[in-house]
């Protein structure tokens, strides 16, 4: 190939404009929950259905700060969440914004929601607050990963936060575990919520994965 | 990656912007640079709204030779933070478009890539929105990441084809990084601090 050195470089922004069709910011995402009990039976299940077969499941350990920041009078509040692997400290720290979840009628078998998912420095925690963010709350996260073609299937646990407590002291937040099932993927890709909707059924009646609301979760009394 | 000094070459009477570029080109190429493409860095400013507080400002550099990353510098009173991310992040300012606003024409500098040894050299037209500002020039050693060990040998390389107009002293910004390990954030801060100055000269310079 001849290089052409006089090519004037494209910009940033008509990159990213040219790619904002490939450019995953759907969330498909159904949530529910196990018993602490029976978490050992999901998993095993788990292991027989997903991919990573050979490999076993993936275990993570996570760091979750969740931030909002508000704009102008009644507008609803930009939420932001910051994570890292307390398990690989030197990977680089996950910064995601996540848009008002649609919950859809009967007929849409997940909810779908805007989700922008950027790789930083660590510095990221520093550059929100000063931004004008404020922290909401946070929280340690611990269990396994699958993956099942598109799909991400997370096994985790709950904790509350540090503030100096070892880590391995941690107090769980409940005696359950939080099972989510989601594929990030462009817009207009429903075809995958299906495919969800039929491996959530697989997962029936060990865990039962829904939509959940949960606008609806913290307006009760 | 190596360490870059960023060096304003000074504008002057009857020769244009082109012109200058030109005649940089002729110089380095004598020198036995080969040209390698173009390169492009560019500088977005966003103001914060009035009701968060305290005005911030936050600055999205993109530089054409880290084009997966996208450089965030946040001047909040006389701190500044700055943030790696990858390019998404340009998604999130959109995001925040009521919160944070374009308030400033942006800012770039670009123009013809050398490689001549060990050294990459930069000759970069500064525009802000229409207008020329005046002409950048990068100088990059590749083999060394520590300011404080090349700079009299960079020094030496940009007096060898701009002269008189090299200072004896590093850019600002690098005087208290010399002896740190040099990271491309370090590069667009000179741009920052560079950019500054023409945001404030109200001709070319």
């Amino acid at each position: 190939m001849i290089e052409n050195v006089s090519q004037p470089v494209s910009t940033a922004t008509e990159s990213l404009n040219a790619a904002r069709n490939i450019i995953p910011n759907q969330e498909y995402l159904l949530q529910g929950s196990v018993m602490d009990s029976a978490v050992e039976v999901l998993l095993h299940r788990l292991r027989g259905l997903c991919d990573n077969v050979d490999s076993g499941p993936e275990p993570f350990y996570d760091h979750e700060m969740c931030f909002s920041i508000r704009g102008a009078g009644s507008m609803q509040p930009l939420l932001l969440r910051v994570r890292r692997a307390l398990d690989y400290q030197d990977m680089p720290w996950q910064l995601r914004y996540i848009g008002q979840p649609e919950i859809g009628d009967k007929s849409r078998p997940t909810i779908v929601r805007n989700s922008i998912d950027i790789g930083t420095s660590a510095t990221v925690v520093e550059f929100l607050t000063e931004l004008g963010c404020r922290m909401d709350f946070e929280y340690i996260v611990r269990g396994y990963m699958f993956r099942k073609g598109r799909m991400k299937i997370t096994v985790s646990k709950i904790f509350k936060s540090g503030q100096g407590k070892p880590l391995d002291n941690m107090e769980a937040l409940s005696q359950s575990y939080l099972v989510e099932l989601s594929v990030l993927a462009p817009s207009g890709q429903d075809a995958i919520a299906e495919d969800m909707r039929s491996f959530a059924e697989q997962l029936r009646p060990l865990v039962q994965l829904e939509k959940v609301d949960c606008k609806r979760l913290q307006h009760v009394p | 990656m190596g360490v870059t000094v960023l060096q304003q070459f000074p504008m002057v009477e009857n020769r244009t912007g082109p012109q200058t570029i030109e005649f940089l080109t002729k110089r380095v190429v004598a020198l036995g640079a080969v040209q390698t493409g173009q390169f492009l860095v560019d500088c977005e400013t966003y103001m914060s709204v009035p009701n968060l507080g305290p005005q911030r400002t936050v600055h999205v550099v993109h530089n054409s030779e880290a084009p997966a990353s996208v450089f965030a510098v946040l001047e909040s009173g006389q701190r500044s933070v700055p943030l790696v991310a990858d390019g998404l992040f340009d998604l999130l300012m959109q995001k925040m478009a009521t919160i944070y606003s374009k308030k400033q024409p942006k800012i770039e500098a670009k123009g013809p890539r050398f490689e001549i040894a060990d050294f990459c050299v930069k000759l970069g037209s500064v525009t802000m929105g229409q207008n020329f500002k005046g002409v950048l020039v990068e100088v990059e050693y590749r083999p060394c990441l520590v300011a404080s060990s090349c700079w009299e040998l960079v020094r030496e390389f940009l007096q060898g084809f701009l002269g008189s107009v090299v200072p004896a002293t590093p850019p600002p910004y690098l005087q208290n990084r010399m002896n740190e390990l040099y990271q491309p954030i370090d590069t667009v801060n000179q741009y920052l601090e560079q950019f500054a100055q023409y945001r404030k000269a109200t001709g070319v310079r």
